[in-house]
C-alpha cells in the first residue's frame, strides 16, 4: 500500500496522466488563521494548519499549531507535527508522527498515536497521544453549524490533559488545559477564503493552572477573535 | 392469408360495445358524433377508385392521398410493419381525442406493440364498460392484417388520416387528405 | 429534410443479390486545441476540437469507413472515445484499455466502419479533459428511411461548465466531499422544519441523517456550473429555428461531466423517438431526464409562430441552461424558474431493499404477457366494420355536441365520469409511480405541468438488436462508495485495487446492478450494447448508458459480442476518476489475436 502511494505520487508528480491513474490528493487545510484580542493575557497571533499530500490509502500531513504573543514578540506555542494517517474505519484515519513543540522555553519531541475522522452527527474529531517520558493526551472536537449555505459557525473544543508533570514548560500531571472557541465564518470565495470573528475561551485547571499563576498569569483568559479559514 | 372480412364475425364478440356505445359520446372510435363533417361509410357499389395504403413500422405509403370532393373511396390497407397500426380517417382534432383513448387500452395492456390482447381488452370491458369497437372510418391492424374501408368523403374538410396508437402520430405517422374539385 | 422512401426488395435468390457497391470511405481531421471558454457567468480555459468546445458535429454515414486524423495540439498526453460507437476495441480510444493514447505533438488515425446510425457523442478519456471542454457530436445518418417524419433537426449538448478545472474540482471534492454543495440543509432549514413539523420528529429526522453522517441534500457534487446548450450559456440563449408546422428533431446529449437534467419546453410535447442512438418506439411525454452520457432523440411539432423555451433543470435544482425554438432569430419566451431541490429519503439510503427488484418485476410481467397470450385460436379481429356493423359509428352523430369532450368516460347507465382515476378498477390497476426510483425516492421526478414524465420503464426498442434470449450467467456490481472519502467503487473495490471483469465471447450476461449510494450512477460499457430489462421483454431497450438511482437494483443483458477489452465505469467523472471503473476483457471470438496483444498494452500502465 505505502508503495503504491509512493508510486502514484511518484507519476503525478511527473505529470503522468494515464485515464486510470488516480490523482494525488493535496491541501491545505487552514482552520485558524487569527488574531486575538485579550484582555487577561495580551494580545497573540495564532494559526492551526494541516497541510496534505497523498492518497486515499495514506496521507502525509504537516500539521502546525501556534500561538505568538505580541507584547512578548515569541510563541507561547509552536507546535509542528509530520504526520501520516491511514484510513482504519469508514470514517476514521489512524494516525501515527511526531511532534515538534518548539515555543519559548526548552523544546520538547514526542511521538504522536492517534484518530482523526469524522464521528456520527457530524462531529470533526481529532484524538491524540503524544508520547514521551512526559506523555500527555489531547481531544479536539469541532462542529460547522450552519447556518446558512454560506455562514457558518463553528463550536470547537480542545482539551490537554498533561499524564506526567512537566513543569519547565507549565504542565502539570492531571491539570487540564481546555480551549473553547465560537467562529462565525463567511464563505467569501468558494471555500477557499472564509473570514470570520468569534471567542476563544483558554481555561487551565490543577497544577497547570498553579504553575501558570506562579509565572504570573492568569488561570483562564477570553479572546475576541478575527480572521480568516482558508482551504485550497 | 386470412383477409379482414373472414375475422369479422369474431372480432364483433368484441365489440359488445357497440350497444353502449350509441349512447356514449367517445367510445374508442375517436368519432366524437362528427361523422358528417368527415364522411360516411360509402356504398361499394359507388367505389370509383381503389387506394392501397401500405402501414410501416412507423410511417405510410404513400403519405398522402389526393381524392375529390364528395367521392367514395375504397382503402386497401396492408399492414407490413412489426407493430400494430391504425388507419383512421378523420379531422386532427379527432385524432387528438382518439389517442387519449388508445393510451388508455394502452395502459391497460389491451395495445401492445406487436398485438393486441383480447382478454385483456373483454377485461377493460368488463371492468370499465369501455373497450374495443369498431368504427366505420378506422381499421387497426396487428402485423401482416389487411382489411378495406369504403368511404364516402364530404365536399369540404381538412382531413388526415392517422394511426392513433401512442406517438405513432406525433412522430410522423399521419398524412394528409387533398380534397379537390 | 427529404427522407428516402424504404423501397421493399424482394430477394429472389442469393444469386440475384445486388452487387456490393464500393464502400464510402470519408476522412475527418480533429486538432486538439486550448480554447477559451465563455459562459456568460464566467471564462477560462479549456479544451476542444478543431478551436472550440464543443468540437465540431462529425456527420457519418451507416456503411461507411471512417479515417479521422487526430493531432494533439496539447502540451499532454489526449485520447478521443466514439461514444456509443461499435467498432474495434483499439479505436475505442481509452489509454491504458484501447491503446496508449496520443501524445502532445502526435497524430494519429483513427480507422473503423460505421455499423449504426443515430445520435452519438466523442469525449476525450484523459484525465480530466472532457469537464474541460473535450467534447462534441456524432450524428449518424441511417442507410434507410427513419421510423420518423422530421422537417429539421439540431444537435442539442447539453454541458456543465465550472469555473474550476478538472483536477481541481477533483482535489477539491477529496479534500472536502461537500466543497461544492451549496444546498445543505442549515439552521434556517431547521427551524422552518421545526415550524412545520414540530420540534420532536425535525431533530429525530436530523438525528438520523447524522448518525449516518450522510446528507439528503447530496444529490449533485458538482454545483456552482453553468449549463450550456452547445456551448451557449443561458444568456447567449441558443437558438433554433423553425417555421410553424413543421417537425423538429431535436437531438439531446447529455455531455455532462457530473450533471443529469429534467428537460421540457413548456407549451409543446416531445415525442421520444430515440435512446442512445437506437430508435424508440413513440413516447409522448411533458419532461424526461437525461442522465449524464445519454442521448434522448425527441420530435415537437410547434404550429404557432411563435418562441418556446428549452429549459433543461438540474436534477437538484442548483443551475439550468437555457435554448429557444423560435421562427426568427432574437425572439424569447418566457423563463420558468428553478423549482425546489428535491431531498433524498431514507429510501434513496436503501432502506427498502427488497421491494425494488426490477428483475422480478420484469419476469412477473414476462409471465403476465405469455400467460395472457391465448390459443391461436382466439379472435383476432380487426377494427374494420363493414356496411351493416358500421351503425355504432352513424349513432353518434345524435349524440349532443356537448358530449364530445375527451376524457370524459361515459359509463354504460350514462353517467359521465370525468377525471377517472384508472388505478381505481380493481386488477385494470396502472401504476403510475417510476419503477426506477426506490419506492418514496425524493428523486422520483414529476412533470412541471403534471402531464407525463419519462420512466426508463416506457422505453421499447422500436427494432431490437439481438433476439430475445436467456442470459447464460449473472454477474452481480454493487456501486459502492465512501463519501466522506470521495472514493467510488464496485463491490467495495476501486479501479486501482480491481481485476478486470472476464466475460466470453458469445455469451448473454446478465448484470445486476445493486445501487448501495445516495446517488445516481450512470453505468456505461464501452464496445457493446446494454439491454435494459425493463418488463418489455423482446422490446427492452437497448443503450450504452444505464442510470442506476439510489436503493435501486437494476437489470441489464449484454450480447457479449465484442472481442478485445473495453472500459465500463459510471460516466460521472469525478466518481470514474476515484474508482467506479472497471476493465471488461473479452475472451475468445474471431479477434482473440488482437485481445491478446492488447493485453501487453495494459502490463506497462500504472499499476
Amino acid at each position: 500500500m505505502i508503495k503504491r502511494t509512493l508510486i502514484a505520487a511518484a507519476f503525478t508528480l511527473a505529470g503522468v496522466t494515464a485515464a486510470s491513474a488516480e490523482p494525488l490528493i493535496w491541501g491545505v487545510d487552514v482552520e485558524k488563521f487569527e488574531y486575538r484580542l485579550g484582555e487577561q493575557n495580551g494580545n497573540a497571533y495564532a494559526w492551526d494548519f494541516d497541510a496534505l499530500v497523498g492518497t486515499d490509502e495514506m496521507k502525509f500531513v504537516w500539521r502546525s499549531e501556534a500561538e505568538y504573543a505580541t507584547d512578548e514578540r515569541s510563541f507561547e506555542v509552536l507546535d509542528n507535527q509530520a504526520r501520516v494517517q491511514i484510513p482504519v474505519s469508514t470514517f476514521f484515519d489512524g494516525v501515527v508522527g511526531v511532534l515538534a513543540s518548539t515555543p519559548k522555553g526548552p523544546d520538547r519531541f514526542y511521538g504522536v498515536l492517534g484518530l482523526h475522522g469524522l464521528a456520527k452527527q457530524w462531529f470533526e474529531v481529532d484524538m491524540d497521544l503524544y508520547v514521551s517520558n512526559k506523555p500527555f493526551a489531547r481531544a479536539e472536537i469541532d462542529y460547522e453549524g450552519l447556518i446558512t449555505n454560506r455562514v457558518t459557525l463553528t463550536p470547537s473544543w480542545e482539551v490537554t490533559l498533561p499524564l506526567k508533570d512537566d513543569p519547565v514548560i507549565g504542565l502539570g500531571a492531571g491539570g487540564i488545559k481546555s480551549e473553547i472557541g465560537l467562529r462565525l465564518s463567511y464563505d467569501l470565495v468558494d471555500r477557499l477564503l472564509s473570514p470570520y470573528v468569534g471567542v476563544h475561551y483558554e481555561s487551565t485547571y490543577g497544577d497547570t493552572a498553579r504553575y501558570r499563576s506562579e509565572d504570573g498569569k492568569s488561570r483562564d483568559a477570553t479572546y475576541l477573535v478575527t480572521g480568516l479559514k482558508m482551504l485550497f | 392469408m386470412k383477409t379482414a372480412f373472414s375475422r369479422i364475425a369474431s372480432a364483433s364478440i368484441l365489440v359488445s360495445a357497440v350497444s353502449f356505445a350509441t349512447s356514449s359520446a367517445i367510445a374508442a372510435g375517436g368519432h366524437s358524433g362528427m361523422m358528417g363533417e368527415v364522411g360516411q361509410p360509402g356504398d361499394p357499389s359507388k367505389v370509383t377508385r381503389t387506394i392501397q395504403i401500405e402501414m410501416f413500422d412507423n410511417y405510410y405509403e404513400p403519405e398522402n392521398v389526393s381524392i375529390k370532393e364528395g367521392e367514395t373511396v375504397k382503402f386497401v390497407i396492408k399492414n407490413s410493419g412489426e407493430f400494430v397500426h391504425e388507419f383512421n380517417i378523420g379531422t386532427a382534432a379527432m385524432h387528438a381525442d382518439h389517442q387519449s383513448e388508445m393510451m388508455m387500452m394502452m395502459e391497460h395492456g389491451v395495445l401492445l406493440s406487436d398485438r393486441i390482447d383480447w382478454d385483456a381488452a373483454k377485461a377493460m370491458q368488463q371492468s370499465m364498460g369501455h373497450g374495443m369497437h369498431d368504427d366505420a372510418n378506422s381499421a387497426l391492424l396487428e402485423p401482416g392484417q389487411e382489411a378495406e374501408i369504403v368511404w364516402q368523403f364530404p365536399e369540404h374538410a381538412e382531413l388526415e388520416f392517422a394511426c392513433n396508437v401512442p406517438g405513432h402520430y406525433d412522430s410522423g405517422m399521419m398524412g394528409q387528405i387533398k380534397l379537390s374539385h | 429534410m427529404k427522407l428516402t422512401r424504404l423501397v421493399p426488395v424482394i430477394v429472389i435468390g442469393i444469386g440475384l443479390l445486388p452487387p456490393m457497391t464500393a464502400v464510402q470511405a470519408e476522412t475527418y481531421n480533429l486538432t486538439v486545441d486550448q480554447v477559451t471558454i465563455d459562459t456568460g457567468d464566467f471564462t477560462r480555459t479549456g479544451i476542444g476540437y478543431n478551436g472550440t468546445s464543443p468540437g465540431p458535429v462529425l456527420r457519418f454515414k451507416e456503411g461507411e469507413d471512417v479515417t479521422i486524423n487526430v493531432t494533439n495540439n496539447l502540451s499532454s498526453s489526449t485520447s478521443i472515445h466514439w461514444h456509443g460507437l461499435i467498432l474495434p476495441f483499439e479505436q475505442d480510444g481509452v489509454p491504458g484499455i484501447s491503446y496508449t493514447g496520443i501524445e502532445p505533438g502526435e497524430t494519429f488515425t483513427y480507422r473503423f466502419p460505421i455499423v449504426q446510425s443515430g445520435t452519438y457523442w466523442f469525449h476525450s478519456h484523459s484525465g480530466f479533459q472532457e469537464p474541460d471542454g473535450a467534447y462534441g457530436a456524432i450524428v449518424i445518418e441511417p442507410k434507410g428511411r427513419e421510423p420518423f417524419r422530421f422537417d429539421r433537426e439540431y444537435v442539442v449538448q447539453l454541458t456543465d461548465a465550472h469555473p474550476h478545472s478538472g483536477s481541481r474540482v477533483m482535489r477539491n471534492l477529496k479534500m472536502m466531499p461537500d466543497y461544492y454543495n451549496r444546498q445543505q440543509r442549515t439552521f434556517m432549514d431547521f427551524l422552518s422544519d421545526v415550524d412545520s413539523k414540530g420540534l420532536e420528529p425535525t431533530l429525530s429526522d436530523r438525528a438520523d441523517w447524522g448518525d449516518m453522517r450522510m446528507m439528503p441534500t447530496d444529490i449533485e457534487d458538482l454545483q456552482g456550473v453553468t449549463p450550456l446548450i452547445n456551448g451557449m450559456g443561458p444568456t447567449a440563449n441558443w437558438t433554433g429555428l423553425f417555421e410553424p408546422g413543421e417537425r423538429i428533431r431535436l437531438r439531446f446529449i447529455n455531455s455532462s461531466a457530473m450533471t443529469y437534467f429534467d428537460i421540457r419546453i413548456p407549451g409543446l410535447q416531445m415525442t421520444i423517438v430515440q435512446s442512445d442512438g437506437n430508435n424508440v418506439q413513440p413516447v409522448k411525454v411533458d419532461e424526461f431526464r437525461i442522465a449524464v452520457a445519454e442521448t434522448y432523440d425527441v420530435i415537437v411539432q410547434p404550429k404557432e409562430a411563435k418562441a418556446f423555451t428549452l429549459f433543461a433543470e438540474s436534477m437538484s435544482r442548483s443551475a439550468f441552461a437555457r435554448g429557444t425554438l423560435a421562427p426568427a432569430e432574437g425572439m424569447t419566451a418566457e423563463v420558468p424558474m428553478l423549482r425546489e431541490p428535491p431531498l433524498l429519503t431514507m429510501a434513496d439510503m436503501g432502506m427498502a431493499h427488497e421491494g425494488m427488484d426490477h428483475g422480478a418485476m420484469a419476469m412477473d410481467n414476462g409471465a403476465m404477457n405469455h400467460g395472457t397470450m391465448g390459443q391461436s385460436g382466439m379472435p383476432m379481429g380487426e377494427h374494420v366494420m363493414q356496411d351493416g356493423k358500421m351503425m355504432s359509428g352513424m349513432d353518434h352523430n345524435s349524440m349532443g355536441q356537448g358530449m364530445s369532450s375527451t376524457n370524459a368516460h361515459v359509463m354504460p347507465d350514462g353517467s359521465s365520469m370525468e377525471g377517472m382515476d384508472h388505478s381505481a378498477h380493481g386488477g385494470m390497476a396502472v401504476d403510475t409511480a417510476d419503477p426506477f426510483y426506490a419506492p418514496g425516492s425524493g428523486l422520483t421526478p414529476t412533470a412541471y405541468n403534471d402531464g407525463k414524465f419519462l420512466s426508463y420503464a416506457d422505453l421499447k426498442a422500436q427494432k431490437p438488436l439481438y433476439p430475445d434470449r436467456e442470459a447464460t450467467r449473472e454477474i452481480e456490481l454493487r456501486l459502492t462508495g465512501n463519501m466522506e472519502r470521495y472514493i467510488w467503487s464496485i463491490n467495495g473495490v476501486k479501479y486501482a485495487d480491481a481485476d478486470p471483469i472476464v466475460l466470453q465471447y458469445g455469451e448473454r450476461v446478465r448484470f445486476k446492478f445493486v445501487n448501495e449510494t445516495m446517488m445516481a450512477h450512470p453505468m456505461h460499457l464501452h464496445g457493446m450494447w446494454s439491454i435494459l430489462d425493463n418488463g418489455n421483454g423482446k422490446f427492452d431497450p437497448v443503450k450504452h448508458v444505464i442510470s442506476v438511482a439510489p436503493g435501486t437494483t437494476v437489470y441489464t443483458e449484454t450480447e457479449v459480442d465484442a472481442p478485445g477489452q473495453w472500459a465500463f465505469h459510471c460516466h460521472l467523472s469525478y466518481h470514474a476518476d476515484s474508482g467506479m471503473f472497471r476493465k471488461v476483457v473479452v475472451e475468445g471470438g474471431p479477434n482473440q489475436q488482437a485481445a491478446a496483444s492488447g493485453n501487453d498494452i495494459l502490463a506497462g500502465g500504472v499499476q
